[in-house]
């Protein structure tokens, strides 16, 4: 017989935090960077001066504005809520790299630039597979 | 779920009470023969879900009312008192003794 389904308790006592990790996902903050190098785009092909490209345009901005807070706010969750002290041993560079990150959101709301735009979008993409990493 | 018995084991899932238990502790838990105290560490039926135990440390007693909380020191790593407020102390159905494995952890419960 075995040892230790002699030994095993038949019942659990739950020592939880009961907010589920699945609903901390960093694709949110992955399709707003995406957003945001869609809409440097869109502002800097625009060319047109007649009401519809000018309002294009307008709305392009608004949106990448949006967008970039919208980033920020899905990183802030990351760090400040799924993120542990035990993963900052393994990724020491976690807080630098959420900074940056952060950092990105507001230059691309203050510019339209797309280098800028796709700093973003690899800074989420690296905030990304650690994240994906601690899932494993 | 009260066993009858005085003497009864749990496997303990999760985290909220690191470092005095892991995910994976087994535990001896005694049978609730007398009202909690402060600092004890306890098993309870679950609040919200009385067919699932929880094991949490208690904070205060007050009129029969029990302030619950894991030991984790990151409160986003423990659902507790702080959640779902003060248990009533009729859900304590015992308070562990002896963590009997892994046995490199084997001691008693402090």
């Amino acid at each position: 017989m075995d040892l230790r389904s002699v030994f095993a308790p038949r019942l659990v006592a739950h020592a939880h935090c009961d907010i589920p990790c699945g609903i901390y996902d960093p694709s949110a903050a992955t399709i707003a960077a995406q957003t945001v190098a869609k809409m440097v785009e869109k502002i800097t092909g625009s060319t047109g001066t007649d009401e519809a490209s000018r309002n294009l345009f307008i709305r392009s901005v608004a949106v990448k504005e949006e967008h970039a807070q919208i980033c920020k706010k899905e990183l802030l969750i990351l760090w400040s809520d799924y993120f542990k002290p035990e993963h900052l041993e393994k990724y020491p560079k976690l807080h630098d790299t959420f900074w940056k990150a952060a950092k990105l959101c507001s230059k691309n709301k203050q510019s339209v630039d797309a280098k800028a735009a796709a700093d973003l979008q690899a800074a989420v993409k690296e905030i990304a597979d650690i994240f994906w990493a601690t899932k494993k | 779920m009260r066993p009858a018995t005085l003497l009864f084991r749990v496997a303990v899932a999760g985290r909220s009470m690191e470092p005095t238990f892991r995910d994976g502790d087994w535990l001896l838990v005694r049978s609730v023969e007398r009202p909690p105290r402060p600092g004890e560490v306890v098993v309870a039926r679950d609040p919200r879900r009385p067919e699932r135990l929880i094991v949490k440390r208690v904070h205060d007693v007050a009129d029969g009312r029990v302030t619950v909380q894991g030991d984790h020191p990151d409160p986003a790593e423990s659902t507790d008192s702080r959640q779902y407020g003060p248990i009533p102390a009729e859900a304590i159905v015992g308070r562990p003794v002896l963590r009997y494995a892994p046995l490199r952890r084997f001691g008693l419960v402090r």
